[in-house]
């Protein structure tokens, strides 16, 4: 007993230790964001350095930290304090307050019908895809959970509804950060050579990047506008979780496992349902009436720099959680059929933004 | 812990974080709008 509690508390103080590097690592970035245009103003590197944004530096400095715990062989205990998912969904309750209400409202059609469209599509396809290769069905589950939805968290709510292996779980996670990683600098590329507007590049990278916070850091890079209406429809897509981890309960209790015994009723929707969404929505109105009332607008800088230090801990936990292993163990199907869904969802995706989203504007 | 326990864990997890963070969130806006978190106190 002795044993198991001292276990605990030092488990505690891994945590803290690895929220402590999480924080020093946010705090570099942070450093370096605002001073390094500073430092290179004038050289041949100013150019550059203007235009490398946060999402860039965390992401480089929490890859350069878990290569240097992982040799130090810290990693894995400090990983309890990577708390991307976290960091991520308070980032994203504080963007709300610099969403006007109003727009949210207007970008609800085309964010629901889109997500709605993308999420059938995308995941029909990666299950039929999956059945080809012949894919566990549980891994099938998980990995068109994940490529059509929300990455990590969708894994890990299909995980729950199918009674997944927890090996399956970390090796779609690794699948989803390591397509997520490349595509948040890759998408903002494409949205340049394309030559998109705003509100399409914010849509088709809100319903493609798996991980939400892979869709803000890409967002981000694109500019403020695309990164309000890819969280618009990144948070649509994340509140539809529900009803798929539902949906993929029934299934798997009626047809796979046969057992006869599908928990389909409103509390189990609602144990499924993102709560942070509420807090999305709620931020939003919060700040509108602060704003309509005549409230300080500056002040909403300050919600905005906050949401900003949110975003770089979520970024570097991403380059801190990253994991190479778990993909070895699974062989090269579950890769191939994941990353033809990544294309399949580009595709689908770019041409539901382009028509739902031509003409938008906030 | 069987792989049973442990997504079952991962997802009391998520949930929980799911309301943490729309708490933490919601009471630093709130702070920030009330003026108790001024401006040059965040970096």
């Amino acid at each position: 007993m002795a044993e198991v509690e001292a276990r605990q508390r030092s488990g505690v103080w891994w945590a803290v230790g690895g929220i402590a590097v999480v924080v020093v690592l946010g705090g570099l970035t942070r450093y370096l964001e605002q001073n390094v245009p500073v430092f290179t103003k004038g050289t041949w590197l100013g150019g550059i350095a203007k235009s490398v944004e946060y999402p860039v530096y965390a992401i480089l400095l929490g890859l350069l930290g878990n290569a240097v715990l992982t040799g130090l062989g810290f990693r894995d205990r400090l990983a309890a304090g990577f708390r991307t998912e976290f960091f991520i969904k308070t980032g994203l309750v504080l963007l709300g307050a610099s969403i006007n209400f109003a727009v949210i409202v207007k970008a609800a059609g085309p964010a629901i019908a889109q997500a709605f469209l993308l999420i059938t599509l995308v995941f029909g396809f990666t299950w039929w895809l999956g059945g080809k290769v012949g894919l566990e069905p549980k891994l099938r589950a998980l990995l068109s959970s994940a490529v059509s939805i929300c990455g990590v968290s969708a894994a890990i709510a299909a995980a729950g509804a199918v009674q997944a292996k927890r090996e399956q779980l970390a090796y779609t996670a690794s699948l989803v950060i390591i397509f997520a990683l490349p595509s948040i600098f890759v998408l903002p590329l494409l949205v340049d050579a394309f030559g998109l507007p705003s509100a399409v590049a914010g849509a088709w990278i809100g319903g493609n990047i798996d991980t939400t916070a892979a869709v803000s850091a890409a967002g981000a890079l694109v500019g403020e506008e695309a990164l309000q209406i890819a969280t618009i429809v990144k948070t649509t897509q994340n509140a539809l979780l529900g009803v798929v981890a539902v949906a993929l309960t029934a299934y798997f209790a009626l047809k796979v496992e046969r057992t006869g015994d599908a928990k389909v009723s409103g509390r189990a929707l609602w144990e499924r349902f993102p709560k942070f969404v509420l807090g999305f929505l709620a931020a939003s109105v919060i700040a509108t009436v602060f704003l309509e009332s005549g409230g300080d607008k500056a002040v909403i800088t300050t919600v905005n720099d906050l949401r900003t230090l949110f975003l770089i801990l979520a970024f570097v936990s991403i380059g801190l959680e990253f994991r190479v292993a778990p993909l070895r163990e699974a062989g090269w199907k579950p890769i191939g059929v994941f990353a033809s869904a990544t294309v399949f969802n580009l595709l689908v995706g770019l041409g539901l933004a382009s028509v739902l989203f031509a003409g938008f504007s906030g | 812990m069987s792989a049973e326990e442990g997504v079952g864990r991962e997802r009391r997890l998520a949930v929980n974080e799911d309301w943490a963070a729309t708490v933490v969130g919601l009471v630093l806006l709130v702070l920030v709008l009330a003026g108790v978190v001024p401006g040059w106190l965040v970096p």
